[in-house]
């Protein structure tokens, strides 16, 4: 019963790549655990100064979005490794590839709405395994294409939620004209009435006024309020009573942060999912399967394209997310003006940005790893990354026990300064427990459940031979 | 894309492999599907409101009535029951050379190209109550429980229900909330004791929720934009709706509903319901079972579940700790297997050979006449085509279905006899297989 599990073959690289996109993800993903609010970002931007600013900033550059775009990046590449198990017939790997993504679905359910973490990817990941996976017989170019069309259907979903916000201004603008129209037909009637003879604030002309003063119909007031609702929104708040709201929520107890949370989580895995994670996830998905048929991740390039790619991939990466920041900014003093101004909304290239610093990031991990410049980071990095399954679990279990008002109660309590402590602290320990459990088991405890799940058969977990210390 | 000798060319199911009974019956489903989907092509959505509150001695309220008891939700029912069959025969069906595409493979992409044929129903021919969208996603699902013995099945496909009524429980359990909240704040006020922030909004709340009248600007706007909006206009009308469809409704409830229907399908098929196996007296059983229980659990529901609320919302929800939408389900299962014995019976009984042939040419082209059905019904009752939406009564939107009922039956009929598959079928395959299929006979 000791190898009753075929595996596929494990690539180092990706591997190490892995590890850093799992360790990366949490510099994202702590501002929704702790509480690092959409208002408190506003006032940020606003700011544009300070330390708090600077690293504010460095990190929409370097890491938004990218760090989860290596993550799926390598989790495409990965289909392709798991689907070409050598030593099993292919409909049984078919099978178990298929069986392998809907327990993926099932863990993603049980973060969410058990460990009430409503920022997990883990369903969405396993949602669109399954959608590529008649993708998977593609040529290494028909995949690179596939890829590039999906990153350009994302931008083209940021111009259109733009252009949607353009519209609301536009009929916002034509309501504000009829309203001054009514107004100056009110005053009219006003002084007209007031000609008859009839005592100015008697209140038969108040409400002949009443009466005559248009109003406007029920759908110019959604209209109207729906244009006041988007500007509202990108407004900072200084009474920060939303914050209040939510700080108050998520220090509540394990029922009430659940119901608090639950339509956030449902929203991410109907809409946002339909919307934009498709798009998000299936791109990287595409790139990541492409380039494993390229050779990227087998060294097949050599030294200086691998730094190439890095150089060009983080310079325009961060040029365009230097450019989105600024143009947020602007869109933050004035929307309408920015409206006004400017074709184009500020994440338009946002989808190409996150290509190319995600791939960049890839080629110089592959470069360092080629000259052998991280040998004992490589290996911890790699631990972290077989593991990574089991990583993503435990962020949400010492995040949500760290923050949430059933734990320690600290959402909404840290600075951003404070809160990357955290993300370090976190970080440390998990690369070292990783160490240490890949010394004596085979696979991390979540994987090997998942495996154990998936092949519906029990396999010893424990590595056969002791490692010496 | 693959040139494999003919031998081994992987290639829809041959004629004598088709089981007549299965086609028969999804004939059935495929043209009492229009039975549930008329009103939502061509009536004003306030019409079921407005002969629920009228007088009850109308054409349209009996109409509506039976309607209601004999049909909803069954005919979606049998139509997912049998397209969980299908995935069973699609991936029994199939050979495959060594090295080529696996079933699988065949079976995940035909499944991807009916998302997407959906989103074409949905979105193209702007039919909002498109089903071919939610039914890949949940044939998705279902590949990994082709095998599962037809116990699990059933226990599955009630675990499935059970996920709609937990939900619709907690659905209710809130509106009672609103109303009992209502109710203690009333109190609080008339004993004019001080009232705290959440009585207030208690007290605006539950009248909002109360009344089910539908709002008569909404009303009008869709009216005016159905019946005299062009192409582009009703285009852009719906695309909120079908994207909320697609989403929401997909993830909340529609997921659900098909896949319970589809494993009860697959256990059915398991036991030999669907294909004719059983005995005459076991069919008479399960008409029997399916009808004598179905028929009053499901007048039952329309009484007391649509038409009780509708006349005094406030009442019922004081009256009932659990909805009758909880029958839903329940009523729909039974009468999906009283419907299908019934057609059974009679293809046994052999006294209307002809249209059994014609259901089951019906069936063998259901999903074709699945997007006809859009392409008719909305060509005639929207804007860009011959206005009628909003114009006919409730029961004579029936005459539009059997008239679209009986151009079906000889449609297909006529297809079949030149054609080894229907028009979309054929485009289906051709996608799905990546070359183009033989069409002539």
């Amino acid at each position: 019963m000791s190898q009753p599990v075929p595996t596929h073959p494990r690539i180092f690289s990706i591997d190490v790549l892995r590890g850093i996109a799992l360790l990366g993800i949490l510099i994202i993903s702590i501002w929704e655990f702790g509480g690092f609010s959409v208002n408190e970002q506003t006032r940020l931007r606003l700011l544009q100064k300070g330390a708090d600013y600077n690293l504010f900033s460095a990190i929409i550059i370097l890491f938004e979005g990218k760090m989860r775009a290596i993550f799926s990046m390598v989790f495409g590449a990965g289909i392709i490794l798991y689907l070409s198990k050598p030593q099993q017939p292919l409909i049984q790997t078919h099978e178990l590839y298929i069986r392998r993504q809907m327990w993926l679905m099932a863990f993603g359910l049980v973060n969410v709405f058990i460990l009430l973490w409503p920022g997990d990817i883990l369903f969405q990941y396993g949602v669109m395994g399954i959608l590529l996976f008649p993708f998977a017989r593609m040529s290494k170019k028909g995949l690179l294409i596939a890829a590039l069309i999906a990153t350009l259907i994302y931008c083209g979903k940021n111009y259109w939620y733009y252009a949607d916000d353009k519209k609301a201004y536009r009929k916002f603008k034509a309501i504000t004209l009829v309203e001054e129209k009514f107004k100056k037909d009110s005053t009219e009637r006003h002084h007209k009435d007031s000609l008859a003879g009839m005592p100015k604030d008697s209140i038969h002309v108040r409400d002949s006024i009443a009466k005559k003063n248009d109003t406007l119909t029920a759908f110019q007031k959604r209209d109207k309020n729906n244009w006041e609702g988007i500007l509202k929104g990108l407004k900072y708040d200084s009474t920060r009573a939303a914050e209040k709201a939510e700080n108050k929520a998520m220090r509540s107890g394990y029922g009430k942060i659940w119901n608090h949370v639950l339509q956030r989580s449902q929203n991410k895995e109907s809409r946002w999912l339909y919307q934009v994670g498709i798009w998000d996830i299936s791109s990287m998905m595409l790139l990541g399967m492409a380039l494993l048929g390229f050779g990227f991740f087998n060294h097949r390039f050599t030294k200086g394209t691998y730094l190439l790619l890095a150089v060009t991939g983080i310079v325009a990466g961060a040029m365009l997310g230097w450019l989105r920041l600024e143009y947020t900014h602007t869109r933050l003093i004035d929307y309408v003006k920015y409206i006004n101004g400017h074709a184009i909304p500020p994440n338009l290239f946002f989808p190409v940005e996150r290509l190319l610093l995600a791939t960049g990031y890839a080629s110089l991990v592959m470069l360092l790893l080629q000259l052998n410049r991280m040998t004992w980071l490589g290996r911890a990095l790699s631990a972290t990354g077989q593991m990574a399954f089991t990583n993503y679990f435990m962020q949400t279990i010492i995040c949500t026990l760290f923050f949430y008002g059933y734990g320690f109660g600290y959402f909404g309590r840290l600075s951003l300064t404070k809160l990357y402590f955290v993300v370090a602290e976190i970080g440390l320990i998990q690369i070292v427990f990783s160490v240490i459990w890949l010394r004596y088991y085979k696979h991390g405890p979540v994987e090997w459940l998942w495996r154990r799940l998936v092949n519906r058969k029990h396999f010893s977990n424990k590595k056969t031979e002791q490692p010496a210390l | 894309m693959e040139t494999y000798t003919e031998q081994y060319n992987p290639a829809p199911v041959a004629q004598a492999d088709r089981i007549k009974t299965v086609d028969i019956i999804r004939g059935v489903a495929l043209l009492g599907i229009l039975l549930m989907n008329i009103p939502g092509f061509g009536m004003n959505w306030d019409g079921w409101y407005h002969i629920l509150h009228g007088s009850h001695d109308t054409k349209d309220y009996n109409a509506m009535a039976i309607i209601s008891i004999f049909f909803e939700g069954t005919m979606r029912g049998l139509f997912s029951m049998l397209f969980g069959v299908g995935m069973i025969l699609f991936t029994q069906n199939k050979k495959e050379l060594p090295g080529g595409p696996t079933v699988a493979e065949y079976y995940y992409r035909r499944l991807l190209w009916l998302v997407l044929f959906g989103i074409f129903n949905a979105f193209i021919l702007l039919w909002f109550g498109d089903i071919l969208y939610t039914y890949g996603l949940c044939g998705m699902a279902l590949y990994a429980f082709r095998k599962t013995n037809p116990k699990w099945l059933l226990v599955l496909g009630f675990v499935c229900m059970g996920v709609n009524m937990l939900k619709e429980q907690l659905r209710w359990n809130e509106t009672r909330d609103l109303r009992r909240n209502y109710v203690e704040a009333l109190h609080a006020k008339k004993e004019n004791k001080e009232l705290t922030g959440e009585q207030t909004a208690a007290i605006a709340q539950w009248p909002e929720r109360e009344d089910q009248k539908p709002d008569t600007a909404f009303m009008n706007r869709n009216l005016r934009t159905m019946q005299s909006g062009s192409y582009g206009t009703i285009f852009t009308y719906w695309i909120p709706k079908n994207v909320w469809d697609e989403t929401s409704a997909v993830y909340n409830n529609w997921f659900w509903d098909g896949l319970a229907m589809m494993f009860v399908g697959m256990a059915l098929f398991g036991w030999g319901f669907f294909s004719n196996r059983l005995s005459t007296s076991t069919y008479v059983m399960t008409l029997l079972i399916g009808y004598g229980i179905g028929i009053p659990v499901s007048w039952i529901y329309f009484k007391m579940g649509m038409v009780t609320p509708a006349a005094g919302y406030a009442h019922y929800v004081d009256m009932f700790r659990v909805d009758h939408q909880m029958l839903y389900d329940i009523r729909r299962v039974l009468l999906s297997v009283g419907h299908a014995s019934l057609i059974l019976l009679i293809f046994r009984s052999k006294i209307i050979p002809w249209l059994m042939k014609a259901l089951a040419n019906v069936g063998q082209m259901a999903f074709s006449n699945y997007l006809m059905q859009s392409i008719i019904c909305t060509w005639f009752f929207f804007g860009y085509g011959f206005k009628y939406y909003g114009k006919l009564h409730f029961y004579q939107l029936y005459y539009v279905v059997f008239s679209v009922w009986l151009f079906q039956l000889i449609f297909s009929s006529i297809w079949l006899k030149y054609f080894r598959f229907g028009p979309f079928e054929w485009v289906w395959r051709s996608l799905t297989y990546w070359k183009k299929q033989p069409m002539k006979r």
